[in-house]
C-alpha cells in the first residue's frame, strides 16, 4: 500500500498541470481540482488506517537504494495531519468555487486560483510526508510560492502591502533554512531525517545544539512563535476570505508540525523545555492582548491564531507523551476551527460588506444562521466545554500540571488567561457585530469620529440591504474622500463599492459557501463526539514520536530495491 | 438521568421551530420536559431517603479519564427537584409573560431550555470535569439569556460582564479540578468524597475551586454581575436567582463540604465572604427604587447566608442549609414572578410610581405576602422553620465549636452577623411589600390590568408550597439526612421542626424580626444615614476600571510589538538568529576546525572580487548599478563553482544570472533611475551592525559544522549508482532528474506558481493575454511598417511593428541567424545532459534566452511570432509531462519516478540508449521555457502595453495601437 | 573535513551586504539583497560538500570528485531564487504602479493602533462595547413591560 504515499503530492501537481492547460474552460478546471482533492482525502484516510494498523508507510522515490534517494514517510502524526489538511483544503475549495460562481471572479479568478490552490495543497502534503531535510525545504517553497500568489490576488494596494511583508519575511526564513541545511550536511554528510537521527547523535553536543537552534528558529518563523510572529497579523487578513482561511488553518500548523518532527526525531536528547516554555508563555499572552486591541474581526482572529500557537508550543515544550498528544489534538482542533471562523467572516463580509466592528451591527437579527455559524466556533475557540477547544486545553493543562515546575505553572496560568481573553474578544465582537443595532453602530461611529478619536471609522451597515459610506471616515470631509481612504486601506470595501454601484449588498448567501462553512463547523463539533478515539490516536502518535526507533527502523530497513 | 438531560438538549434544538409555529403557547409544551424530570425525581424519593445512590456512567475520553458519570444521592435529588420544578413553573409562566410579537422569542426558548438542561446536568454530574462542562454551559446560556434584548446597551454590557466574571472564576475552578484529579487519581466526585486527597497542593486547588463557586454565586467582591443581570427578562431573573446559576456555587460548596470543609482556608474564606455579602446585600437592597433590583440584592444577601451555613461543615448546619436552599428557591421565585406580573400589568417597577396595587390585585398581594413572610422568617412558613434550625446549628457552633474547630469569637461573630443580616432581610422584605403593594398618598393608585389566572398560577403554587412545607418538616428530615449524614455528627442534633422548645434560637428570630421592622419604620432616617456612609467605590466600578486598564495594556503592548514595518520584523528575526544559534556558537568555539586558506590560488582572487562587488552594490544609489553589481557577484559565484569542480552549477548560474539581469532591466526601465534619497540615519549603522553580526554568525556555523564532520557523505554511493541504476555519467544531472527527482518535481511546481504569480500581478485577474501575431495587426499598421522603407528586406516579421528609431537591422540580422542555432544547441543540452553538463534546466534557459533575443530585437509581436503558444499552457504541459512520467512506472509495478533503461534499435540512428527519465527532463524543459516565455510576455510585452497606454495619442502614430 | 576559508569569507561578505540591503526600504534594494543572500548561501553548500575536486562526471582520471549532492541542491536553489526574483520584481512593479514608488509601506491597521497607544486611548472596539453600563446605585429602573 505504500505506493499511495506519494499520491497526495503528485496528484494535485498533475491536476495543476491540467488546470493550466485547460485555462479556457473554467468548468473543467473546477471539476479537475475538486476531483483531485476529493481523491486525496480518500487516500489520506486509507493511509491513516494503514499507518495505525501496520506502522509507518515508507517509500523511496524512484526505488533508489537507501539512503541515496528521497524517502517519503507517513507515520501516525503525518497521516493525521495529511487527512485533516486534505479535508479542510477540500472544504475551502468548495467554498471558493461557490464564491466564484456568484460572479465574484475578481476574488478567485479560476485561471490563477485553481492551479495555484492545487500547488498549495501539494506543498502542504509534501511537508507532512517529507523524510528528507532538503525535500522539506522544497515543499516549503512549493506552498510558499503558491501562498505568495494567492495572497496578492487582484494586486490591490492593501494586498501588495501585506504581500510584501509576507514574501520578504518568508524568503528570509527560506534562506535561513538553506543555511541550516548546509550546516547540517556539512556536519553529517546526510539529509535523510532517519539517517540524521543517528548521525546527529554522534556529533559533539555543542555542535548539534547550534544546528538544533538554527532549525528551531527557521520553523518558529513559519509557526509564528513570539517574537517571530509579528509578520502574521499584518499579512493574512487582507487576502480573499478563502485564502486567509486556508492560510490560517494550515500554514502555521505546518511550522508546528516540523518543530514537533525535528524536536522528536532529530534532537530528542535536548528538549529545550525552558526556552520553549518561555516562547509559549509570551506567544499566548502577547498574542491575545493583540486580539483584544483589534477593532477588525479578521485581524482579531489572526491575533488569536498567533496566540493559540502558544498552546501547541506549550505541549511540545513539555516533551512528554501527554504533552505531545495534547499538542497534536490541539493542532487538529485549531486547523478546523480557525478555517471555519475565517470562512464565516468571509460570509459576514459578503453579507454586510465589512468585517469591521466599528461598522457592523444587527447581524443576529438580519442573518440568524450566520449568527449560529459564528457563535458556535467562536465559543469553541474560546475553549467553552464540551467542545474540542476545551478538551485540547484540558489535555495540555493536565500535561503541564504533571510537569509541575514553576514555569510550567506560569504557562498554565497564561493559558487560562488567554482562554478568558479569547472569550472576551469574541463576545465583544458578538456584542457589536451581531447584537448591537446598526443605528447604534452608526451613532457610535459618528460620535467617536466627532470626538476626534484616532482610530478607524467608516461606513455603517444601516438597514438590511443598503450600505452607506459614513462621511465621518477619519473625519474625511466628504463622501469621496472617505471612499478613497477606505479604498486605499481596506479591500473589503472594494467589493462593497461594486455592490453599491449595483445598489445593494447581496441579501442572500450562496448555498455552496454556507454549506462548506457549516460542514467545517459540524466537523469541529464531531471532533468532540469522537474525542475518545481521537485522543487514543493522538496518544499513540505521541508515543511513536517519543520512541523514534520505530520511525528510523521502518525507513532504514535495509535494501529497498 | 442522561436521558433527561438529552431530552432537554433535544427540546432546546427544537424550540425555535416550535415557538415559531405555536407562538408563546409553545412554552407550555417546553415546560413539559422539566416537569417530566420533576415527576421522575419524585418517584425515586423512596430509595433516596434510604440513602441509595443511583448512578449512570458512559465512557467519553479515557485518555483524559473523562467519563460522563452521573449520580443521584440525597443532595442531588433535592437540587434536581428545585432545578426542574422551578424551571417547569417559570417556563409555563413565560407563556403569559411574553407577547407573541416579542422578537427573538424562539431563540430565547431554546436558550432557556438548554440552560435548564445544563443546570440539571450540573447537579447530577458525578465527575468533576463533567460538572465543569455543565458549569460553563450555564454561563454561556445565561449570557444569551441576559442579552435577550440586545438593542439595549445595558443588557449587552450586563451579559458580557456576567460572562467574563463567571468564566474567570470558572477557569480558576478548572485548574483546581485538574489538580484534584491529578492528586486523587480520579475526577469522580463519589471517589474523591470517599477518600479526599490532602496536602498543600490540594489547599491551593480547593481555594481555586471556591473562587469558581463564589464568583458564580455572586459573593463579594464578585456580586455586582448579579444585579446587572437584571437586564434579563423577569422569568430569567427568577430562574437565575431562585434555582439556577447562582445556586450552582452553593451546590458545589454543599457537595464538597464533606470532603474539604476541614481544608485550611475553606471556612475562613467562605464564612468571611459570606457574612460580608449577606450584610452588604441587605444594606444595598434597602437603597433600591426598582423592586426588581431590590430583590436582586436580596438574593445576593441570601446567597451569602446560604454559603455561611453550608460551608460550616457540621451535620446540623448542612441539613438546615439545604432546607434553607429549598425555601429560598420557593420564595425568591415567587417574588420575582410577582414582580414580572406587576411590571407587565402595571407597566412599571419603580416603587415611587407604584401605589395601591395591593387593593386592585389582592390575589397577587396575598401570594407576595406569603413568599415575603417566608423570606422574613415568619412562622409557620418554611422560611421560619429553616431559619430556626440554622440558628440552632450556629448556636451549637458558637457555644462549643461543634467539630468545626472555630473559636468562640469566630463562632459568635458569625452568629451575630447572621442575626443582623436577617434583620436587614426583614427590613427589605417589608420595603418590598410596602413598595409594591402599599398605597402611598398623595400618589394616586396605579392602574393594574386584570391578571390572567395562568399568569398568577405559578407564583401562587410556589407560595403555597412554601406554606405547606412549613408543616412537613418530618419528611424533609428524612430526605435530607442521607446528605447531612456524610458530615461528622456534632453535639447539636440536626433536624427541622416547626416548633422547637423556646430557647436562644427563638429569641434570635424575634430579635432579627424586631430589628428589621424598626429599620423599616425609620426608613427615611436610615436612608439618610446610608447616603452619608455610601462608599465612593463599588465593585462594579472596579471591574470596569480593570477591563479598561486591560484594554489600555493591550493597546500599548500591541502598539509596541506590531510596528508594521517589515525592516523591523526582519531585524527581530535576524537578532534572534544571532542570539540563539549564534550564541550557541560560543560554547562550540573551542572546537578544532579543518580550515584551509583556499582550494586553489584563483579562489581568493575571485572571492575578493565578489566581496568588492557586494560592497559596491550595497553602496550604489542607482538601481541599474546595484543590479549590475549584484550580477557581478553572481558571475563571480559561477566562477567559484567552476573552480570547485561544478560545471553544471557554473553553467546554470551564468544562464540564470543573465536571465535575471534581463528581467531586472525589463522592469527597471519603468522605475526611477535613483533610489529615493534618505539621510544617513543611525538606522544605517544598525543595519551595518546586523549585517556584520549575521555574516559572522553564518561563517561560524559553517566553520563549526565542517569541523565536526566525521561521517562519510551519502553521496559517495552516487557515481556508481548513477551509472548502474541511473544510466548516466553526469552524476549531478542523474541526481537531479532521478536520484532526487522528487525535489526537481517540486521545484518546477515552484516555477509554475511563480510564473502564475507574475502573470496575475501584471494582468490582474487573468492568467494569460491574447497572442497577437503580425497578421493580426490592423491594415494601417502594415502601412506604417512599410513606411519604414520597403528597400530594406524584413529580417524579422515582427520587426516591422517597431518604431523605426527603435529598430536595429544589425540586431535583427544577427537574431535571424543565431536564433535557430541557439535552439538546436538547447536541444543538444537537453538530451546530452544525462552524460555531460546540461539537462532540462540549462536547455530550457537557453531556449528562453533565444526567445529573449527575438523579443529584444523584434518587439512583442516578434515574440508571439517566435512562440505562438500560451505560456501558461506550456508550463501546464511541462508539469503534466513530468508528473505523468513520474506516475507511469506505477503502471508497470515500479515505484513513483522510477526510471528504466531502454535500448532501442532504430533504422537510421542505430542503437539508441534511452533512459526513461529523459521524459521527466523534457517536462522540466517545457516548464522552464514556459517560465521565460511568461516573464517576457508579462514583464516585457505587458509592460510595453502599459507604457503604450500612458503615452499621449500623437506619440502612438508610429507605434501599432493595441 | 577541510573547508576553504576564502569560500566562507566570500559567502559571508555577500550575506552581510545582502542583509544590509534587506533592511532597506526600497523593494528593489530588498530584492537585490535577497539575490545576493542567495548567492552567498549557494557558496555555503560548496563548503558543506568539502574540498574541491574534478567535475562529478563518471570516467576520466581517478582524481577525487567534488561532492555531487550539494551541487544538485544548489541547482534547485538557484532556480528557485530565479522564481523569487521574478515574483518580487513583479510586486515591485505593481507597487510602483499603485503608489509611484517601490518603497515597502508600513501596515495601516498597526499604525492606527499605535496612534491610539500614543494618545493613551482605549481600543475602538472597547469604547463601543460598553455604552451606558447599568450603574447599580439608585438608578431609575428601565421598565420593560407595557400596560396590557
Amino acid at each position: 500500500m505504500n505506493a499511495l504515499v506519494p499520491l497526495p503530492v503528485i496528484l494535485p501537481l498533475l491536476g495543476a498541470g491540467l488546470t493550466l492547460m485547460a485555462s479556457r474552460e473554467p468548468r473543467l478546471q473546477r471539476a479537475v481540482s475538486t476531483t483531485v482533492l476529493a481523491v486525496v482525502v480518500v487516500i489520506a484516510a486509507i493511509l491513516l488506517h494503514q499507518t495505525d494498523a501496520h506502522g509507518p508507510q515508507v517509500i523511496w522515490i524512484g526505488a533508489w537504494k537507501e539512503p541515496l534517494g528521497i524517502s517519503l514517510v507517513a507515520d501516525r502524526l503525518a497521516a493525521l495531519m495529511l487527512l485533516v489538511s486534505a479535508v479542510v483544503t477540500l472544504a475551502v475549495l468548495v467554498y471558493s468555487i461557490g464564491q466564484g460562481m456568484t460572479g465574484d471572479e475578481r476574488e478567485t479568478p479560476v485561471t490563477i486560483y485553481h492551479p495555484t490552490f492545487l500547488v498549495l495543497s501539494a506543498g502542504v502534503s509534501n511537508a507532512f510526508l517529507a523524510g528528507d531535510l532538503f525535500n522539506l525545504f522544497v515543499s516549503f517553497e512549493i506552498l510558499l510560492f503558491a501562498s505568495y500568489v494567492l495572497l496578492t490576488l487582484g494586486g490591490t494596494g492593501a494586498r501588495i502591502r501585506a504581500g510584501t511583508i509576507y514574501v520578504v519575511v518568508n524568503v528570509l526564513s527560506s534562506t535561513l533554512f538553506l543555511v541550516s541545511i548546509a550546516a547540517v550536511y556539512a556536519a553529517t554528510g546526510s539529509l535523510n531525517l532517519a539517517q540524521l537521527a543517528g548521525r546527529l547523535d554522534d556529533l559533539p553536543p555543542s555542535v548539534s545544539l547550534v544546528l538544533q537552534l538554527l532549525l528551531l528558529v527557521t520553523f518558529s518563523i513559519k509557526a509564528a512563535v513570539f517574537p517571530l510572529s509579528f509578520w502574521l497579523p499584518d499579512s493574512y487578513p487582507t487576502a480573499p476570505a478563502p485564502v486567509t482561511a486556508v492560510f490560517a488553518g494550515l500554514l502555521t500548523k505546518v511550522g508546528v508540525y516540523t518543530i514537533i518532527r525535528t524536536q522528536t526525531l532529530l534532537f530528542p536528547s535536548s528538549p529545550l523545555t525552558d526556552v520553549l516554555l518561555w516562547a509559549a508563555l509570551l506567544t499566548l499572552v502577547i498574542g491575545i492582548l493583540g486580539a483584544v486591541a483589534q477593532s477588525e474581526m479578521k485581524r482579531m482572529l489572526s491575533f488569536t491564531l498567533v496566540s493559540h500557537i502558544g498552546y501547541m508550543v506549550f505541549g511540545v515544550a513539555l516533551a512528554t507523551t501527554a504533552g505531545y498528544s495534547g499538542a497534536i489534538f490541539y493542532v487538529v482542533h485549531h486547523i478546523t476551527i480557525q478555517t471555519a471562523l475565517f470562512l464565516v467572516l468571509g460570509l459576514v463580509e459578503r453579507r454586510a460588506g465589512s468585517t469591521s466592528l466599528i461598522k457592523l451591527g444587527g447581524l443576529a437579527r438580519i442573518a440568524p444562521l450566520l449568527g449560529l455559524l459564528f457563535f458556535v466556533p467562536a465559543m469553541n475557540l474560546a475553549g467553552i466545554p464540551p467542545m474540542s477547544g476545551f478538551l485540547g486545553k484540558v489535555a495540555l493543562t493536565d500535561a503541564g500540571l504533571r510537569i509541575g515546575t514553576p514555569l510550567a505553572y506560569a504557562v498554565v496560568a497564561a493559558g487560562m488567561l488567554t482562554s478568558l481573553l479569547t472569550l472576551y474578544a469574541v463576545a465583544k465582537a458578538w456584542n457589536l457585530a451581531f447584537w448591537r443595532t446598526p443605528e447604534q453602530a452608526h451613532e457610535t461611529a459618528q460620535h467617536l469620529s466627532d470626538a476626534g478619536r484616532r482610530g478607524r471609522f467608516g461606513q455603517v451597515v444601516q438597514h438590511r440591504d443598503h450600505v452607506h459610506v459614513g462621511a465621518h471616515t477619519y473625519g474625511a470631509r466628504d463622501l469621496d474622500e472617505a471612499r478613497s481612504i477606505l479604498d486605499e486601506d481596506d479591500v473589503s470595501h472594494q467589493d462593497l463599492h461594486q455592490l453599491m454601484e449595483e445598489g445593494s449588498v447581496p441579501s442572500r448567501l450562496p448555498r455552496t459557501m454556507v454549506g462548506a462553512t457549516a460542514a467545517l463547523v459540524v466537523l469541529s463539533l464531531g471532533l468532540t463526539a469522537v474525542a475518545g478515539p481521537v485522543f487514543g490516536y493522538t496518544g499513540r502518535a505521541a508515543h511513536d514520536l517519543l520512541d523514534r526507533g520505530l520511525y528510523v527502523s521502518s525507513v532504514l530497513s535495509g535494501g529497498s530495491r | 438521568m442522561i436521558v433527561l438531560v438529552l431530552a432537554h438538549a433535544v427540546a432546546a434544538v427544537a424550540a425555535p421551530a416550535v415557538v415559531g409555529r405555536l407562538g408563546r403557547r409553545a412554552f407550555l409544551l417546553l415546560a413539559a420536559i422539566p416537569a417530566t424530570s420533576f415527576g421522575w425525581a419524585l418517584t425515586s424519593a423512596g430509595p433516596v431517603s434510604r440513602g441509595v445512590v443511583r448512578t449512570e456512567v458512559v465512557s467519553w475520553v479515557p485518555a483524559l479519564r473523562l467519563d460522563l458519570a452521573f449520580a443521584m444521592g440525597s443532595l442531588q435529588w433535592v437540587m434536581m427537584l428545585v432545578v426542574t420544578g422551578v424551571g417547569a413553573g417559570v417556563l409555563a409562566y413565560c407563556a403569559w409573560y411574553f407577547p407573541d410579537d416579542e422578537p427573538g422569542l424562539g431563540g430565547f426558548g431554546g436558550s432557556f431550555v438548554a440552560f435548564a438542561g445544563a443546570m440539571l446536568g450540573l447537579v447530577l454530574a458525578d465527575d468533576l470535569l463533567v460538572l465543569y462542562v455543565f458549569w460553563e454551559l450555564t454561563t454561556v446560556f445565561s449570557y444569551l439569556l441576559i442579552g435577550h434584548d440586545p438593542t439595549r446597551g445595558a443588557s449587552r454590557a450586563a451579559a458580557i460582564q456576567a460572562l467574563v466574571v463567571t468564566t474567570f472564576g470558572g477557569l480558576a475552578m478548572l485548574v483546581g479540578v485538574l489538580v484534584i484529579g491529578l492528586r486523587a487519581g480520579t475526577f469522580r466526585v463519589s471517589e474523591v468524597l470517599a477518600d479526599p486527597p490532602t496536602g498543600p497542593a490540594i489547599t491551593v486547588a480547593v481555594v481555586l475551586l471556591l473562587l469558581g463557586a463564589v464568583s458564580k454565586s455572586a459573593l463579594v467582591p464578585f456580586h455586582f454581575w448579579l444585579p446587572g443581570a437584571m437586564a434579563a427578562p423577569t422569568p430569567v431573573s427568577a430562574y437565575l436567582h431562585a434555582a439556577a446559576m447562582v445556586k450552582a456555587g452553593v451546590y458545589l460548596v454543599a457537595l464538597l463540604a464533606p470532603a474539604f470543609a476541614a481544608v485550611p482556608g475553606w471556612r475562613a474564606l467562605l464564612l468571611s465572604m459570606g457574612l460580608v455579602t449577606m450584610l452588604l446585600g441587605g444594606w444595598r437592597s434597602l437603597r433600591q427604587l426598582d423592586i426588581k433590583l431590590l430583590l436582586a440584592y436580596g438574593t445576593v444577601s441570601q446567597l451569602g447566608f446560604l454559603l455561611v451555613v453550608l460551608s460550616l461543615g457540621t451535620r446540623a448546619a448542612a441539613l438546615a442549609g439545604l432546607a434553607m436552599l429549598v425555601a429560598h428557591a420557593l420564595f425568591k421565585a415567587t417574588l420575582f414572578l410577582v414582580v414580572g406580573i406587576v411590571d407587565r400589568q402595571a407597566g412599571t417597577r419603580d416603587l415611587r410610581r407604584l401605589s395601591g396595587v395591593g387593593r386592585s390585585a389582592p390575589a397577587l398581594a396575598v401570594t407576595a405576602v406569603l413568599a415575603g413572610a417566608s423570606m422574613a422568617g415568619l412562622p409557620p412558613l418554611i422560611g421560619f422553620v429553616t431559619k430556626e434550625s440554622v440558628y440552632g446549628a450556629l448556636i451549637g457552633v458558637a457555644r462549643h465549636g461543634d467539630g468545626t474547630g472555630l473559636g468562640r469569637l469566630a463562632g459568635w461573630t458569625v452568629l451575630i452577623g447572621v442575626v443582623l443580616g436577617s434583620g436587614l432581610t426583614v427590613a427589605y422584605t417589608a420595603r418590598f411589600l410596602w413598595g409594591t403593594f402599599g398605597s402611598k398618598p398623595p400618589l394616586q393608585a396605579s392602574y393594574v390590568a386584570p391578571i390572567p389566572v395562568g399568569f398568577l398560577a405559578t407564583p401562587a403554587l410556589f407560595a403555597v408550597t412554601g406554606l405547606a412545607l412549613g408543616f412537613l418538616s418530618g419528611p424533609q428530615n428524612a430526605m435530607l439526612l442521607p446528605y447531612a449524614g456524610q458530615l461528622p455528627a456534632g453535639g447539636h442534633h440536626p433536624g427541622l421542626a416547626l416548633w422547637h422548645e423556646p430557647g436562644l434560637a427563638l429569641v434570635l428570630s424575634m430579635l432579627s424580626l424586631g430589628l428589621g421592622l424598626l429599620l423599616f419604620r425609620r426608613r427615611e432616617r436610615f436612608a439618610a444615614l446610608q447616603a452619608v456612609v455610601a462608599p465612593p467605590w463599588s465593585a462594579e466600578r472596579g471591574y470596569l476600571k480593570t477591563m479598561q486598564r486591560l484594554d489600555r495594556l493591550a493597546v500599548e503592548v500591541t502598539g509596541l510589538t506590531q510596528r508594521g514595518s517589515v525592516a523591523i520584523y526582519l531585524s527581530v528575526v535576524l537578532a534572534v538568529v544571532v542570539l540563539l544559534p549564534g550564541g550557541a556558537l560560543l560554547a562550540a568555539a573551542d572546537r578544532p576546525s579543518g580550515l584551509v586558506r583556499w582550494d586553489s590560488a584563483a579562489q581568493p582572487v575571485v572571492a575578493v572580487v565578489i566581496v568588492v562587488a557586494a560592497v559596491l552594490t550595497a553602496r550604489s544609489r542607482r538601481r541599474l548599478k546595484a543590479v549590475v553589481m549584484v550580477g557581478v557577484t553572481g558571475y563571480g559565484t559561477a566562477t567559484l563553482f567552476l573552480l570547485h569542480g561544478a560545471p553544471d552549477l557554473a553553467l546554470t548560474q551564468v544562464l540564470v544570472e543573465t536571465v535575471s539581469l534581463v528581467v531586472f532591466v525589463l522592469v527597471l526601465r519603468r522605475l526611477p533611475a535613483y533610489f529615493t534619497d534618505r539621510p544617513l540615519t543611525r538606522g544605517r549603522y544598525w543595519r551595518i551592525a546586523i549585517g556584520a553580526l549575521v555574516a559572522a554568525a553564518v561563517a561560524g556555523f559553517m566553520v563549526i559544522s565542517t569541523g565536526a564532520r566525521t561521517a562519510t557523505p551519502v553521496s559517495v554511493g552516487f557515481p556508481g549508482e548513477a551509472m548502474a541504476f541511473g544510466g548516466g555519467r553526469n552524476v549531478v544531472n542523474v541526481t537531479l532528474v532521478d536520484i532526487r527527482a522528487w525535489d526537481t518535481m517540486g521545484e518546477i511546481a515552484v516555477l509554475v506558481a511563480a510564473a502564475t504569480g507574475v502573470a496575475s500581478l501584471l494582468f490582474i485577474a487573468s492568467r494569460t493575454t491574447a497572442i497577437r501575431r503580425v497578421q493580426d495587426i490592423p491594415v494601417e499598421a502594415s502601412a506604417t511598417s512599410s513606411a519604414t522603407g520597403p528597400v530594406r528586406p524584413v529580417w524579422l516579421p515582427g520587426g516591422g511593428t517597431l518604431a523605426p528609431e527603435r529598430r536595429s537591422i544589425i540586431f535583427e540580422v544577427i537574431t535571424r541567424l543565431v536564433f535557430h542555432t541557439i535552439v538546436v544547441f538547447s536541444m543538444y543540452l537537453l538530451f546530452s545532459g544525462h552524460n555531460n553538463p546540461g539537462g532540462g534546466f540549462a536547455a530550457g534557459l537557453v531556449t528562453g534566452l533565444a526567445l529573449m533575443v527575438r523579443y529584444l530585437a523584434g518587439g512583442r509581436y516578434e515574440l508571439d511570432e517566435a512562440a505562438p503558444v500560451d505560456a501558461g499552457a506550456l508550463m501546464g504541459m511541462g508539469l503534466f509531462v513530468a508528473t505523468g512520467s513520474g506516475l507511469a512506472p506505477l503502471a508497470f509495478g515500479g515505484a513513483v519516478l522510477q526510471s528504466a533503461l531502454v535500448d532501442l534499435h532504430l533504422p537510421l540512428l542505430g542503437d539508441v540508449h534511452l533512459v526513461t527519465s529523459v521524459f521527466f527532463d523534457v517536462g522540466v524543459y517545457l516548464v522552464v521555457v514556459g517560465l521565460l516565455l511568461d516573464l517576457l510576455r508579462s514583464l516585457g510585452s505587458g509592460i510595453d502595453r502599459h507604457i503604450l497606454r500612458e503615452q499621449p495619442a500623437h506619440a502612438q502614430d508610429s507605434e501599432v495601437t493595441t | 573535513m577541510s573547508a576553504s576559508l576564502s569560500l566562507i569569507l566570500a559567502a559571508a561578505g555577500m550575506i552581510g551586504c545582502g542583509v544590509y540591503l534587506l533592511l532597506e526600504r526600497s523593494l528593489t534594494r530588498v530584492l537585490v539583497g535577497l539575490v545576493m543572500l542567495g548567492n552567498g548561501v549557494n557558496l555555503l553548500f560548496l563548503v558543506s560538500g568539502g574540498p574541491a575536486g574534478r567535475a562529478p562526471i563518471v570516467g576520466g582520471d581517478g582524481s577525487p570528485m567534488s561532492d555531487p549532492l550539494p551541487q544538485a541542491l544548489v541547482l534547485t536553489a538557484i532556480v528557485i531564487s530565479l522564481g523569487t526574483t521574478a515574483f518580487v520584481l513583479a510586486m515591485a512593479y505593481r507597487s510602483w504602479q499603485l503608489t509611484d514608488h517601490d518603497d515597502v509601506q508600513d501596515d495601516v491597521e498597526d499604525a492606527a493602533i499605535r496612534r491610539l497607544a500614543a494618545a493613551d486611548e482605549a481600543s475602538d472596539s472597547f469604547d463601543l462595547s460598553r455604552e451606558d453600563t447599568a450603574d447599580d446605585e439608585l438608578e431609575a429602573p428601565q421598565d420593560e413591560g407595557r400596560p396590557a
